[in-house]
């Protein structure tokens, strides 16, 4: 049975791939499916250190493509998830040391045997962002509510349209829900009306996220965080299962429970 | 492959893209198996270009061009624009539009342009919507079905009508027809152009109900009309 191959994309950088790529492959992997997420970023990779575990790298994703190991001995398995793994990208490469063909063929390879496969996508359109998108079958665009982003975003999705990449699904990360309140941010109709695809979920702006980032776990695993409750949404909308989108107040179910008081 | 092979077929670039020449007299099948080489060969190399089809030499079936046609597409997303039958008959094909890619070739390459007959030629219609990145542009008038985001350029020789909202550039009368207009159900633009004049919205929310908008020159500026 093959999986699902996706690729986790935005254009500009910075707004939050890797943390989404590493989200929710681990929220999948808890699910009992099996994931493994690529590092698309050669030359610059990152995914390890979110995942904490850059020191456990000996073969990475040039090392595959090349020959020079097995996919196996590439694969490093996450510490506390058995059916979660990564491939990390090569350090001291180049973009051009892989080829889209080949990401293509280790692409459907991996299909073949896990129910994820998730890409994390460098930023630009360049040669890393071919390579990415080569082997995936669905997209994961992920902008921010700047301006800035949401244009490199729009830029990405018609970049993936053309490469006849159809499937392609939205996140927005770091929303400031009181600044939309304020008029200060674009809301998030405002952005979904402006990309014109289907938007997954939006994930609230916490410092959370940078602390997980830096002690190499990712958000999911705790339970009390907004963000990752978020990611956990958003996983299993991917997933196909039915979860109601949040509406743009942002506020918890106390929130929710002030408004109806107040109505 | 042997050095015969190379003169099966011959693509020329030219100005406005590339040009392909079949061989006079060659089998097709051969022809056919080296362009399918060629592509595999070069990759991505001509990927969205858009190729001119040379038969003045070479004459072939309908079936036969449109298998070269499917393969151009297939193999090599290459687009073939005009296949050119003799020295003065040219065959445009239809292009429909294909998302996020500048369909309409640019005006050099129709017969005539820039007089007032070309507006009365058959309008480029696009039928997605126009993100960041994308030129259109069209030697007549443009019709979009669909909105055009903030860094997308369409330019036309005549009026530019789009059935969405109008974020990004629009250039209508790019030839230096004062009497073009562009229509939308909200012009938002970063910038708007009428053949020699440049405008700049106010800054400012406008957000009115509306029908739709025009914008036309009038005296020496651009007005936008709201209806």
């Amino acid at each position: 049975m093959a999986g699902k191959t996706m690729v986790v994309t935005s254009g500009k950088g910075g707004v939050g791939k890797t943390t989404t790529v590493a989200n929710l492959g681990t929220v999948l992997a808890t699910k009992k499916y099996s994931v493994v997420m690529i590092d698309g970023d050669i030359g610059l990779r990152n995914l390890d250190v979110v995942m904490g575990l850059e020191n456990r790298i000996v073969y990475n994703l040039v090392d595959i493509i090349e020959e020079k190991c097995r996919i196996q001995q590439a694969m490093i398995r996450d510490r506390k998830i058995n059916n979660l793994c990564i491939i990390p990208a090569a350090q001291t490469r180049e973009k051009d040391a892989v080829q889209p063909e080949q990401m293509k063929a280790l692409c459907s390879e991996l299909a073949e045997e896990f129910d994820y496969v998730i890409i994390d996508c460098p930023a630009g359109i360049e040669r890393g962002f071919k390579n990415a998108i080569a082997g995936a079958e669905i997209a994961i665009v992920v902008t921010t509510p700047e301006v800035s982003a949401i244009r490199d975003a729009d830029r990405v999705i018609g970049l993936l349209e053309a490469n006849m990449l159809k499937d392609i699904h939205l996140i927005i990360n770091r929303m400031n829900f009181k600044m939309v309140k304020k008029g200060d941010m674009m809301s998030t109709a405002d952005i979904v009306s402006l990309l014109s695809v289907p938007l997954l979920g939006v994930i609230p702006e916490s410092d959370e996220v940078v602390i997980s980032t830096n002690r190499g776990t990712p958000l999911v695993h705790d339970r009390g965080s907004r963000a990752g409750q978020a990611f956990r949404k958003i996983a299993a909308r991917l997933n196909g299962e039915s979860v109601p989108l949040d509406d743009d107040r942002g506020d918890g179910l106390l929130g929710r429970m002030k408004r109806f008081f107040k109505s | 492959m042997g050095s015969s092979d190379e003169t099966l077929i011959r693509i020329k670039a030219n100005k406005d893209g590339f040009v392909l020449v079949p061989h006079p007299a060659a089998p097709f099948d051969s022809i056919l198996r080296e362009l399918q080489d060629r592509l595999a060969k070069t990759r991505d190399f001509f990927a969205r270009s858009e190729m001119v089809l040379d038969l003045r030499r070479r004459s072939l079936k309908t079936s036969q061009i449109a298998a070269l046609h499917k393969l151009l597409k297939e193999k090599g997303q290459v687009k073939v624009v005009e296949v050119q039958l003799s020295d003065d008959l040219k065959m445009a094909l239809d292009q429909p539009s294909a998302p996020a890619q500048p369909p309409a070739p640019p005006p050099p390459r129709r017969a005539s342009h820039g007089d007032r007959e070309d507006r009365e030629g058959v309008p480029v219609i696009i039928r997605s919507t126009c993100r960041s990145g994308i030129r259109i542009e069209s030697p007549s008038d443009c019709v979009i079905l669909g909105d055009v985001n903030p860094g997308a350029e369409v330019v036309a020789v005549g009026d530019i009508i789009v059935f969405g909202n109008l974020r990004g550039i629009a250039h209508a009368g790019a030839l230096g027809d004062r009497s073009a207009r562009i229509w939308a159900f909200s012009i938002e633009p970063s910038q708007i152009r009428i053949a020699d004049l440049v405008a700049i919205p106010p800054k400012g929310d406008k957000s009115t109900s509306k029908r739709y908008e025009i914008a036309e020159i009038q005296g020496d500026l651009i007005e936008l009309i709201t209806v």
